[in-house]
């Protein structure tokens, strides 16, 4: 493995290069500490940091309160991402089919719930299924199409990770006499899976973000309770700021998660 | 199919300004965006240990936070920090911001394409740094990331549908379809047109990334 | 508007305006008075139930599943520490689902807003509605209200120190702030057509939106105005008297649905005898400083 570009760019700095990157790096230190201490005294002129705003976070309610939201929201984003994985495979498999029969349909489907925004999908469930007759529940009103537009995209995902498998792995399955269906899944897609795992998780990640339009059809879930809390307590910018971190840090969590599963097996 | 020509009668006008104000509203994200990326990753490459640190932390917070929240805290808990943004530049603001962090992560895996032999060479030939950045990383950078950017690209467009969450001036096309649902029973046709419109732009967007793609590959 | 509602709505102003310093922190509900007055609530017999298909699929199922909100100062208001809903729509709505399912009713609750109420009720996702909803001819085409059960005019609120803003008549030009899917968008339309209007999803954002400055003034329900009073941050302020037609609040129910005479039924019992009004004075009349409580509108 080469080294890394920046390491080439700047890894062997001269005397001089060495002092003029200590001064440069002092300053951006001292820059962004002033930029820090500007915030905080933003908040603190606008009078964001009186105690009345922040105390409510040292009871135990609060918490469990804003972790019952998180349940929500992880409820609905496992199944969704459940389904979204078994149906990936389910609209791969006729993606890769021969029969243009079963493939173009295959396509329509992927290309059109690729193509348009999961909001939109909601809206659909919410305001026009049930005029129709099609009456879900609160539940599967926001999981099931966050499932769909997920599962398009995890089929596309599957794809390039099927089409990356050496060619030679499918010939050498046929000809130790598999069928196809039998050298597909027990010998190239498994393969493929190792390719794209940071590619699911991505998706992952983005299944949890698509849970915050639950209000649009009134199930509840993280944001929902933010909006008790800055109801109760007037704190806007803090219930706010709290809840942006607690998604970071659980899309951050599933994003490491993946780095730990992607590392070499051997 | 009734329905949809007389819902193209009633509502063709509105259709075409929601689908004018989503192009409208991805480029306009997607320009400041895509520099504010292409910076943030130029940056990074600086040996400044405080400055990766923080340019680090911006690209994990603004990959990994939703859209829908970072667009509420701006419309409505910066206005206690006395920062008050109207709602277009709000959303242009929030789409941009993501775009920028995902446009960081893609840029630095682009530039890891490079061989650093070159960088090795253009050192030896006496250039700068930065001269090195700007010449040699940056374009083939830039042209090994046309296909995800064309991904974040039909992305953004999508996430366009985020205006129909604040008192936005106008309607694009969810708003629309929102609005038509609920007054009037032409839900379904209002969706067809709709997505038919979302996957055409998205199509369009592949095609043209596709094409791109191919003059601006750099075959090793 | 009859000389006497609206003395009697000057005098609630009045009362409010002079009290509002004392209100500093907003005065929290009597939470023990209110408990006690849901427990004590009347039930439903069997053969009652049994005469409204609605009220026995509710009872089958074993809870109501009510649509309303948890952040509404006066009306509906989710106390986070231990869980319970209590204002005057949620005191209703407890009232109800105790009248239907007996000692330990179960409420399923959902959180609507102004823009999901009707859709709610079409998609079958909850029973009821009581959220401060105002009945209107469109609204009755798509979905049936019981009741009125509480009537409420339209009110101008502004900022503390709005000097420019006298009433309704001054918003020509100005930016206003109501909610989507409430009364807020008609009653503008026909008494400051000239203002500019901004539509919110929820009552706690047009307030904040008013509070930041984005608008110069919210008109809604005055009803819900007086929460923002009673919250005594003392930085906003009626402008002017409540005006406009008197916005009658009723439950929402499906279309068609039979427990429309139901509840009907009941909320007349409950006026009878005296519930109605000690509700009203516990999440209402305590917490703004208004002592004359108000007659009940009649049900037809």
């Amino acid at each position: 493995m080469s080294r890394p570009l920046d390491d080439i760019l700047f890894g062997t700095p001269s005397p001089r290069a060495q002092a003029v990157t200590q001064v440069a790096s002092v300053t951006a230190a001292v820059l962004l500490l002033l930029l820090a201490a500007g915030i905080v005294f933003r908040f603190h002129s606008a009078g964001q940091l009186d105690a009345r705003f922040w105390e409510f976070f040292a009871w135990p309610t609060t918490w469990s309160f804003l972790g019952r939201g998180l349940l929500g929201t992880l409820a609905s984003a496992a199944m969704a991402a459940v389904i979204a994985l078994a149906l990936g495979l389910v609209l791969l498999v006729g993606r890769l089919a021969r029969l243009r029969l079963v493939r173009w349909p295959s396509i329509v489907a992927i290309e059109f719930l690729r193509g348009t925004p999961t909001l939109l999908l909601i809206y659909v469930c919410f305001l026009v299924l049930p005029p129709a007759g099609v009456k879900l529940s609160t539940y599967w009103m926001l999981t099931l199409p966050i499932a769909l537009s997920t599962a398009a995209v995890v089929a596309e995902v599957y794809r390039a990770g099927v089409l990356a498998v050496p060619r030679g792995q499918t010939d050498a399955a046929r000809s130790l006499g598999l069928t196809e269906a039998q050298g597909f899944f027990l010998v190239v897609f498994p393969q493929a899976l190792r390719y794209i795992v940071p590619a699911l998780v991505a998706q992952l990640v983005i299944v949890v973000k698509d849970t915050t339009f639950g209000y649009v059809v009134t199930y509840g879930e993280l944001m929902q309770n933010a909006k008790v809390l800055i109801a109760n307590y007037h704190a806007l910018v803090p219930v706010y700021l709290v809840v942006a971190l607690l998604y970071c840090l659980v899309n951050y969590a599933i994003s490491k998660a993946s780095k730990w599963l992607g590392r070499p097996m051997h | 199919m009734g329905d949809v020509s007389r819902l193209l009668a009633d509502y063709g006008p509105a259709f075409g300004q929601a689908l004018f104000l989503t192009w409208k509203l991805t480029v306009l994200s997607f320009v400041p965006g895509f520099l504010l990326g292409m910076a943030v990753t130029v940056l990074r490459l600086l040996p400044l240990p405080p400055l990766r640190f923080v340019l680090t932390g911006y690209v994990e917070i603004f990959r990994n936070i939703p859209s829908v929240a970072l667009l509420i805290f701006i419309v409505f808990a910066l206005p206690d920090l006395e920062v008050v943004i109207d709602y277009e530049p709000s959303v242009i603001l929030t789409l941009a911001l993501v775009c920028s962090a995902f446009t960081a992560d893609y840029l630095r895996a682009g530039i890891n394409t490079v061989p650093g032999g070159q960088v090795e060479a253009a050192l030896s030939l006496g250039m700068r740094p930065m001269r090195i950045i700007a010449s040699v990383i940056l374009p083939q950078a830039l042209r090994a990331v046309v296909q995800p950017m064309t991904s974040l690209l039909i992305a953004l467009m999508l996430s366009t549908s985020l205006a129909s969450q604040v008192p936005f001036p106008g309607r694009e096309l969810t708003a629309l379809v929102s609005k038509i649902a609920t007054d009037s029973a032409a839900g379904i046709p209002a969706f067809a047109v709709a997505a038919t419109l979302y996957v055409a732009t998205g199509l369009l967007i592949a095609w043209a990334g596709a094409a791109l793609e191919k003059k601006a590959r750099i075959l090793r | 508007m009859s000389i006497k509602s609206a003395l009697k709505s000057t005098a609630v102003v009045l009362a409010i305006v002079a009290g509002g310093p004392l209100f500093a922190q907003g005065t929290p509900i009597d939470a023990a008075a209110f408990d006690a007055l849901v427990a004590r609530g009347p039930v439903a017999d069997a053969a009652t139930i049994a005469s409204s298909t609605w009220a026995s699929k509710i009872k089958q199922a074993g809870k109501l599943r009510l649509g309303a909100t948890q952040t509404s100062n006066l009306f509906s208001q989710l106390n986070e520490k231990d869980g319970r809903i209590r204002g005057f729509d949620a005191g209703l709505a407890q009232l109800i689902a105790r009248y239907i399912l007996g000692d330990g009713a179960t409420v399923q609750f959902t959180q609507v807003t102004s823009s999901t109420r009707e859709q709610v009720l079409i998609n079958d996702q909850v029973d009821m509605v009581l959220a401060t909803y105002s009945i209107t001819p469109a609204r009755a085409e798509r979905i049936s209200f019981a009741g009125p059960y509480y009537t409420s005019q339209a009110g101008v609120l502004v900022k503390a120190n709005n000097k420019t803003i006298e009433s309704y008549n001054d918003l020509a030009g100005r930016k206003v702030a109501t909610q989507a899917g409430s009364t807020g968008p008609a009653i503008l339309a026909q008494f400051a057509p000239k203002a500019v209007v901004q539509e919110f999803q929820t009552h706690q954002e047009a307030l904040d939106a008013l509070r930041q400055g984005r608008v110069d003034a919210y008109v809604t329900d005055y009803t819900l105005l007086l929460n923002a009073l009673s919250l005594g941050t003392g930085d906003t302020r009626l402008a002017g008297t409540p005006f406009g037609a008197q916005d009658p609040y009723g439950v929402g129910l499906p279309k068609g649905s039979d427990g429309v005479a139901f509840i009907n039924a009941f909320l007349k019992k409950l006026e009878a005898d005296g519930t109605w009004a000690k509700l009203w004075t516990i999440a209402i009349g305590q917490r703004t400083g208004s002592t004359a409580v108000p007659t009940p509108p009649t049900i037809p």
